[in-house]
């Protein structure tokens, strides 16, 4: 471009009411700098130019070639430096090469240029979360409710995107701002859920219950209300209200899978095993192909002391999921429950495979050798190693360490182990009567009775 | 099995999903819905409650183990009728919804919140990360007139007092400038949350570095006054009678009002009375001060005949507290461990109550823990 052109778009530019400040002064200059755009061009040849970039533009974009997009569109708006869907074209293009601020900008000019719709506005303040921006973020929510204060789907478009990047009170916030205009069924249960996430269950069960019973909403939509009522209900610790309508949940919409999940998750904690069995059962019927309940039927097969049968489960997971980590801890329960330290091991060894940094993998690993016959002190000692270096605060590890060197009759080194394990959790009793156990076989005998009276000390303390 | 394997649930599924990512658990725990043994939410009678400070497992403590005092039986607040009032001496007084209440910017600060009769070694104190809207801009959006000197600030609770009183909302006043400084706020997140309901939710006014009772929960009226505004609720209600200091010398009273937080350190660990065997173990505890940082803590273990310099093991972060930590080499016998806090302007706490108050308040001296040590 010639400095005469880069003037005319300076000049051009600098009319537009979007060219008031510094920053969208540069950005123009930019632009001129960067598009070499034919002045000469009368205003039909003009506007056939402009569509033939801009589709050139959509097919770059389309085939994720941002760079030549944003070249394509700055010749595009030199050309026709009023086109908001220019501008718009141009801040996507900027933001999908990253380029934030000039997407920014693009956004702002395509916004200024054509007021009346909401999408550049929401354009900027998505580009203002990726470039963590959260003051200027809320400022386009708060012009947001200022310039289109009746656009429910605006604002019910804002909450879900600012749900999913986890800023819930500001989805909150847009979500109220749409319950005010819309007060459908679809912006009520988005108000529902977001008031459960932040905390504000009353509110979520009021409007999850005024929904839930809606004979009049398809039945998909008050399963979900339902389902809402019953985490509501169980956050406020009221359990029995929380199972009856996480049933409910999925009595009105059996395809649900989180709704078995939830419930299963909340009878676990009641210890009601064998109920939770019952729904997930119910859940492989409806949904034959969810890893995640079955994964969790496995599980509770074992807790409900099915042992075979939830064996069975996990192992028909595996055969479909072989990476599932927590399987593999669900067979190791099972085996440990069925006194088979065999298998318990080689499921644990399993899951090493799968996950070697599974948490507290080698202290799982040191305890389920231990109560092998005859006992590998050995390997049990070098996996203790591992845990150590790991966590070298875990009081466990140097329990288990004394039981191992007890075993192998070092009981200096015994003795030691337990003393680090007391100083790092001085208020379990477990320690000091392996402590005093090891100080007998040492001929310590003083010292023996002296732990033991530790440990019946401890175990009349009131500790809190 | 570890239960959070499966527990990614969103059960708004009729939309778009709105809980994207987020496993439940790890959800209801992020939202404070795991109460440890906390009696429930809206609670008919005005709520009483804290957790030992034991239970608190870094240098924040989380939202379920926030204490609570209150004064009258939590307000049912509705999150979308909510609103906020500012008015009184002002020229544009306006309301606002949550809404427009936390879409405006924000600040987050540490801050410890402490009952003003919070015993010597109590624990009716809470520190964490707050954020909220500063309050002066809140007020100089109203235009305030040129002579308000003091704000009023009510709760959606309300209820007697006193016999002789009428049932008004809680309220309290506080003075323009200390409501014009940048760490006042009105509250709406607590650890990156929403407030707890029973801790003011929506939103409450933080007052960092002076007693909770000014931090008003449930703020819904906020009226700013002229010198020779008398007739308040506050006065009304007989708020003015409660959370003075009153001293007396020579015969002679003397009341002011409570504000600051006094410095102070508890032992959180061991606790009162407990029995422990003998050998080493991490005394630790939090210190804190309304006005100054923590410099220094240290303990005894002996009533207070000898000291030993604990370690900080946290730095004092804004108005938050410190953590700190000491090992402590427990031989047999009966022992009397004290901890006792110094900041940064050379105060220490006060080994004793000071004899010419006659009041409940300030209790910040140092407390005597016993401990049997077999």
């Amino acid at each position: 471009m010639s400095l005469i052109g880069v003037r005319r778009f300076i000049a051009a530019c600098s009319e537009s009411a979007a060219m008031k400040g510094t920053i969208a002064l540069v950005f123009c200059c930019t632009l001129a700098i960067a598009a070499d755009c034919n002045t000469q061009l009368n205003p039909q040849q003009k506007l056939a130019e402009f569509k033939r970039l801009d589709a050139a533009a959509e097919t770059a974009m389309q085939q994720h070639r941002p760079s030549e997009a944003i070249e394509l569109y700055a010749q595009a708006v030199c050309l026709v430096p009023n086109s908001a869907r220019g501008f718009y074209g141009f801040g996507v293009a900027e933001a999908a090469a990253g380029r934030f601020l000039q997407a920014r900008e693009a956004f702002r000019m395509s916004d200024q240029l054509q007021p009346t719709t909401g999408m550049p506005l929401l354009m900027q303040l998505r580009v203002n979360y990726s470039l963590q921006d959260i003051d200027a973020l809320k400022a386009n929510l708060r012009e947001a409710a200022e310039r289109f204060p009746q656009d429910a789907e605006l604002h019910s478009a804002l909450a879900r995107f600012l749900a999913e990047k986890n800023l819930f009170v500001l989805a909150l916030a847009e979500s109220i701002r749409s319950q005010q205009t819309a007060n459908d069924t679809n912006t009520k249960l988005q108000l529902a859920v977001l008031e459960n996430t932040v905390g504000a269950y009353d509110d979520a069960l009021r409007q999850a219950l005024s929904l839930e019973q809606r004979t009049d909403a398809p039945k998909e939509m008050r399963g979900a209300a339902a389902g809402v009522a019953g985490l509501s209900y169980e956050s406020l610790h009221n359990s029995e209200q929380g199972v009856h309508y996480l049933q409910e949940a999925i009595d009105l919409d059996p395809s649900q899978e989180n709704s078995y999940l939830a419930l299963a998750d909340l009878l676990e904690q009641m210890q009601k095993y064998t109920a939770a069995v019952k729904v997930l059962e119910q859940g492989r019927r409806y949904l034959p192909e969810s890893r995640a309940i079955l994964l969790a039927l496995g599980a509770d097969l074992v807790r409900a002391e099915r042992y075979q049968e939830g064996i069975n489960a996990l192992r028909a997971l595996l055969r479909e999921a072989p990476d599932t980590a927590e399987a593999y801890i669900a067979l190791a329960d099972a085996a440990r429950r069925m006194g088979d330290p065999s298998e318990e091991l080689a499921a644990l060894r399993q899951l090493e495979r799968v996950s070697p940094d599974y948490p507290m993998l080698h202290v799982l690993i040191a305890r389920c050798l231990l109560n092998k016959e005859p006992a590998d002190y050995a390997q049990i000692l070098h996996e203790l190693a591992i845990a150590a270096k790991r966590n070298p605060t875990d009081p466990e590890v140097f329990f288990l360490q004394g039981k191992a060197y007890t075993g192998l009759e070092r009981y200096d080194e015994a003795a030691s182990a337990l003393q680090h394990s007391i100083e790092l959790r001085p208020l379990d009793p477990g320690p000091y009567y392996q402590l005093a156990r090891v100080y007998q076989k040492l001929g310590k005998g003083e010292a023996a009775r002296q732990q033991f009276e530790r440990v019946k000390y401890l175990e009349s303390n009131a500790v809190k | 099995m570890s239960k959070s394997a499966r527990q990614n649930t969103n059960l708004a599924t009729a939309g778009e999903p709105i809980v994207g990512g987020l496993r439940r658990r790890e959800l209801l725990q992020l939202t404070g819905a795991a109460l440890l043994g906390v009696p429930l939410l809206s609670a008919e009678a005005p709520q009483n409650l804290s957790s030992p400070l034991q239970t608190i497992a870094g240098t924040s403590t989380t939202p379920d183990l926030l204490f609570v005092r209150d004064h009258f039986k939590e307000p049912d607040v509705s999150l979308e009728k909510w609103s906020l009032r500012i008015e009184g001496a002002v020229q544009k007084p306006y309301q606002l919804g949550f809404a427009d209440l936390v879409e405006l910017p924000s600040l987050k600060l540490e801050a410890v919140l402490e009952c003003a009769g919070n015993v010597a070694n109590g624990s009716a104190v809470s520190s964490g990360l707050w954020e909220g809207v500063g309050l002066a801009a809140l007020l100089e959006a109203a235009h305030p007139d040129a002579d308000a000197v003091a704000v009023l600030l009510e709760g959606a609770d309300s209820g007697r007092l006193f016999d002789d009183c009428p049932a008004l909302p809680y309220s309290q006043i506080v003075p323009l400038t200390k409501c014009n400084d940048a760490e006042s706020l009105v509250a709406y997140k607590y650890n990156e949350l929403a407030l707890p309901k029973r801790n003011g939710f929506p939103a409450r006014a933080l007052f960092p570095g002076w007693y909770g009772m000014n931090s008003v929960k449930w703020l819904s009226r906020i009226r700013l006054l002229r010198e020779s505004d008398r007739e308040t609720t506050f006065h009304q209600s007989g708020m003015n009678r409660l959370y003075n200091r009153v001293t007396q010398n020579d015969g002679a009273e003397q009341i002011t009002r409570l504000s600051g937080i006094q410095l102070k350190s508890v032992l959180a660990w061991p606790t009162n009375q407990l029995k422990l065997p003998a050998g080493r173990h991490l005394v630790w505890g939090f210190a804190w001060s309304g006005a100054n940082a923590i410099r220094k803590v240290n303990v005894s273990s002996d009533r207070g005949e000898t000291w030993s310099e604990a370690k900080l093991d946290s730095a004092a972060n804004g108005r938050g507290w410190v953590r700190w930590s000491y090992p402590w080499l427990a031989t047999p016998g009966d022992h009397i461990l004290m901890s006792r806090a110094s900041d940064s302007n050379g105060n220490q706490q006060p080994l004793q109550r000071d004899p010419t108050r006659k009041d409940a308040y300030e209790l910040n001296w140092c407390s005597p823990v016993h401990c049997s040590v077999l």
